[in-house]
């Protein structure tokens, strides 16, 4: 049975008439890396901070290694933290930055040993030469390795990520997203990374849980969450689905495309029927569709490196997407202002219903 | 657009308000220069002399004039500014750190504390000679009584420069050492106040300064000890001559030199507070 | 899972301890000395002696005196207006540094020179009014110089006037100071948006300018009521006893071991101090500028 290194039983946070975690709980194992996705205000870093100790939650039980940790203050949990403006310190350089808890906190260790154990540290995140030089001295992707590497020269058995790759231009992010999941592997740390690009999200966790307005809405594996999202507000976050209002009654659901077969509906406050961007299929207006068919003019396309996202329009002025991986061969080319016929396999639709069959 | 038309006449007007303000410093540098032992403090110059300069240093020959007691004054006064400086700034600290988190009884504590520069020194001069007076029995000098009233004046200013540094202060680096391992104490020691240093000085510097030139306190609440303003206020009602602006003059200069080295040590510090800011400007 | 060790939350005693020092230190040092002027305003006073004996005396003695009652109604009279004098003296200055120089550095450096003259002691400057205001002083000179009198104006130096002058030079910096942070706050959109509706200056002050530069006055205006209401030197040196102040005789009264008269006009000066403060600050929420 796998044991639980972190555990959150009932939290909830308020700030005034705000409710910022409502009764959240979760479970996290042993080197396991969790993101933790969600819109702004969703409660994501609220939770982050939590865990790390900076707040108390007004109700509910937090759990590390065992041990009720709720009321224990920040600086006794050994728990890293590695914020989203890195907060360095300004007036010590890289090498005393890194040291820093080594050579302040709960176990002062001799200064020869701070040193060694900060350079080993500083070879992992790559700033190996950098040790000497002043924090305003450095760019934003070295900053980003100090703040790791000051928080991993503790070895803390979980690091919390507040949006630590936000503040970093996209080249850079995919590379640091790439470094990351290498040395945690390396290290067999649990990360709990906040984000709120789905595409990070995904990319990064090997769970991925989905936040909104407090509440956890969803957790699974990457690939399940992406293919199967459990509500409409996730399937929207989500970036990936086309989303059509309409109606669903037994077995079938009647929207803008016309009334087709639904094989099974998720339970959720509205009717929706959701199709990913990847499953939608573009044919010449003139074509007699079988299943849900959908008229929509041709407005633009967008290159997205691995993929093409094409945006058609409909007549009501609805805005659908089809995305087209370069993997599965050449694109075709749409004429602007051309009607085409939309259409896809409603075996691979998501559907939610009110009344679900 | 009115502006054009507005502009130069305030400016113009400006002109006319700075030399209101410089008005009497010039008046009584000019006089300081008058000839002496017979000039008097007053227009016109009989003609133009260091003498008073000398006679401020014992320098000249004895008159009917006698030297300004100054001597001791003035180590008193700069021995009460010191101390003055050192308690309020820790108290503004302290208390200024405590305002960061919410509490009960909150605008009570910042409205007592603000109090002590409300009230004038009449008031609590007055009120802390008839305590020590006729309560508590002790003596007034300027190392209790007047070092205590020195303190209750200061330390709001103290205070509140600290509270409007502390206010801009970006938490994360306090919470970043938390999540190391560091204890409040310590990162407060070597996070937090290295941080906060330059706001450190300005509240130093106002206190002392504050301090020095305190009179209202003083006169009540000093006993027989005398600091430079009660030394000054004594030859109020007596005569008046150029040695005591010749004595302005001087001080102001040792002001300004004061000031420089608060400005030398202020863009020292405040380079450091910069590299913070540099971490929002992510290159 | 079973629960291991239930934690609790700590009392957290460092406010408390913080906040310690300060408190005990204004509760012995400020509030201690203001009750117990009140206090002695109530003892027995006999030519040499005082002794705690609860009496009306000291309160009927200033009540039944045209000179002190009179000194009660200066020392409003001159409060009120040296309020008004710095506010017009100060405002236009304040109007020229917060609002119309664009540069930054220039409002700072046009600050500072006017905190400069601070730095020359301040009963110093006070004695440096005398050979400015008197008969031959440097104002007559040189209005006589330029011609424009004829004879020396008397009644520059030790009357009213002199005091009220030299009040106002001393204290109008306290009145520039927050009225310029005020309106350097005001955001020029809005004055560019009424000039673009056709308002004229005139209205744009009075409706836009005066209203939020308010809160910077206010405080300025405290700021000066502080201190002209504990005023006793500029009276002292520049109107040639003339003038008194409620602090002028408290201090006349403590050099001659009056102790319960002067706690007398010491309360009647807290009791005035207080309605003025409280009142200016029924004006402005000031923690809301905070």
């Amino acid at each position: 049975m796998e044991t639980a290194v972190f555990r959150l039983k009932g939290v909830t946070k308020r700030y005034g008439d705000l409710v910022a975690l409502d009764n959240v709980a979760l479970n996290v194992r042993e080197n396991e890396y969790v993101s933790f996705l969600g819109p702004s205000g969703s409660g994501k870093t609220t939770l982050l901070r939590v865990i790390a100790g900076f707040e108390t939650p007004d109700s509910g039980r937090v759990f590390f290694q065992g041990q009720d940790i709720t009321h224990v203050p920040a600086h006794e949990r050994a728990i890293g933290f590695v914020f989203q403006n890195f907060a360095l310190f300004p007036h010590l350089t890289v090498i005393q930055n890194v040291g820093f808890g080594l050579t302040y906190g709960k176990q002062p260790l001799p200064a020869a040993e701070v040193d060694k154990r900060a350079r080993e540290v500083i070879e992992m995140v790559g700033l190996t030469g950098m040790e000497d030089r002043g924090v305003d001295q450095i760019s934003g992707g070295q900053r980003q390795r100090v703040a790791l590497a000051r928080t991993l020269a503790m070895q803390p058995k979980l690091v919390l990520l507040d949006e630590p790759l936000g503040a970093l231009d996209a080249n850079l992010r995919g590379r640091m997203r790439n470094e990351l999941r290498a040395i945690r592997e390396r290290l067999g740390v649990t990360f709990l990374h906040v984000t709120g690009s789905e595409n990070e999200a995904l990319a990064m966790g090997d769970r991925v849980v989905v936040l909104d307005r407090g509440r956890i809405i969803q957790t699974g594996a990457a690939d399940d969450v992406y293919s199967a999202p459990a509500s409409p507000d996730v399937a929207h976050f989500l970036n990936r689905f086309n989303l059509f209002d309409g109606k669903l009654t037994a077995g079938k659901f009647t929207g803008p495309f016309g009334t087709v077969p639904v094989l099974a509906a998720r339970k959720s406050d509205r009717d929706v029927y959701a199709v990913r961007y990847d499953r939608m299929r573009v044919m010449p207006a003139s074509t007699v569709a079988h299943g849900p068919a959908l008229k929509a003019a041709f407005v633009a396309s967008e290159y997205l490196g691995s993929s093409i996202m094409n945006f058609f329009e409909t007549g009501d002025g609805h805005v659908v997407e089809m995305e087209h991986h370069l993997s599965l061969g050449a694109p075709d080319i749409y004429q602007p202002k051309q009607d085409y016929l939309l259409t896809w396999n409603p075996d691979q639709a998501i559907v939610f219903g009110r009344e679900p069959r | 657009m009115e502006s054009r038309v507005l502009k130069p006449i305030l400016a113009v007007y400006v002109g006319a308000f700075l030399l209101f303000l410089y008005g009497p410093f010039v008046v009584l540098t000019i006089i300081s220069f008058q000839q002496g032992p017979v000039g008097g403090p007053q227009f016109p110059i009989i003609e133009w002399s260091t003498y008073w300069y000398r006679h401020l240093f014992g320098l000249v020959p004895p008159s009917r004039i006698a030297p300004l007691p100054l001597g001791d004054a003035l180590v008193r006064s700069m021995a009460l500014a010191f101390m003055t400086m050192i308690t309020s700034t820790v108290l503004g600290v302290m208390a200024a750190q405590a305002f960061r988190k919410r509490f009960k009884g909150a605008n009570i504590v910042f409205y007592l504390i603000v109090l002590g520069m409300m009230v004038p020194g009449v008031l609590t001069g007055l009120g802390t000679s008839l305590l020590a007076n006729n309560i508590i029995g002790i003596e007034r000098h300027w190392y209790t009584t007047a070092f205590a009233t020195h303190v209750v004046y200061t330390f709001p200013f103290a205070f509140l420069v600290m509270l409007a540094i502390l206010n801009r202060f970006d938490a994360s680096v306090e919470e970043a050492a938390w999540s190391l391992g560091v204890s409040p104490i310590t990162t407060f020691r070597r996070v937090t106040f290295p941080l906060i240093f330059p706001g450190v000085l300005s509240a130093m510097l106002f206190a002392f300064t504050l301090s020095l030139d305190e009179f209202p306190r003083t006169l009540f609440a000093s006993g027989s000890d005398q600091t430079l303003p009660l030394a000054i206020y004594g030859t109020f009602s007596v005569e008046i001559h150029p040695n005591i602006f010749a004595f302005g003059v001087l001080t102001t200069l040792f002001s300004f030199a004061l000031l420089s080295v608060y400005g030398i040590l202020m863009a020292l510090s405040v380079r450091r507070a910069r590299k913070m800011a540099m971490q929002e400007d992510i290159t | 899972m079973s629960d291991a060790t239930v934690s609790v939350p700590r009392k957290d005693w460092t406010t408390r301890l913080l906040l310690l020092p300060g408190v005990i230190w204004m509760a012995l040092f400020l509030i201690t000395p203001i009750l117990m002027i009140v206090y002695v305003s109530f003892w027995t006073q006999t030519t040499f002696n005082i002794s705690p004996d609860p009496t009306l005396d000291s309160w009927k003695q200033f009540f039944s005196s045209t000179t002190y009652v009179g000194s009660l109604w200066t020392t409003i009279r001159i409060w009120l207006i040296v309020l008004a004098t710095t506010f017009i003296v100060g405002y236009p200055t304040a109007l020229f540094v917060g609002l119309l120089v664009k540069s930054k550095t220039l409002a700072t450096v046009l600050l500072v020179i006017c905190v400069i003259p601070f730095w020359t002691s301040f009963l110093i400057r006070v004695l440096a009014w005398r050979p400015m205001l008197g008969k031959e002083g440097a104002i007559n000179i040189i209005l006589q110089k330029l011609g424009i009198i004829q004879q020396p104006i008397e009644v520059l130096l030790f009357t009213e006037l002199s005091v009220i002058i030299g009040m106002t030079q001393i204290y109008c910096v306290f009145m520039v100071g927050p009225i310029a942070f005020m309106l350097a706050r005001i955001d020029r959109n809005i004055i560019e948006a009424a000039r673009d509706l056709g308002a004229g200056f005139g209205r744009i002050f009075w409706k836009i300018i005066l209203p939020l530069s308010l809160p910077g006055v206010v405080v300025g205006a405290i700021f000066v009521s502080v201190m002209v209401l504990g005023e006793f030197a500029t009276s002292g040196a520049l109107s040639g006893r003339k003038v008194n102040l409620l602090g002028n005789i408290i201090v006349t009264q403590v050099g001659s071991l009056k102790w319960a008269m002067a706690s007398v006009v010491g309360v009647i000066l807290t009791v005035v101090m207080g309605i003025v403060i409280a009142g200016f600050l029924r004006i402005v929420d000031l923690k809301r500028e905070l």
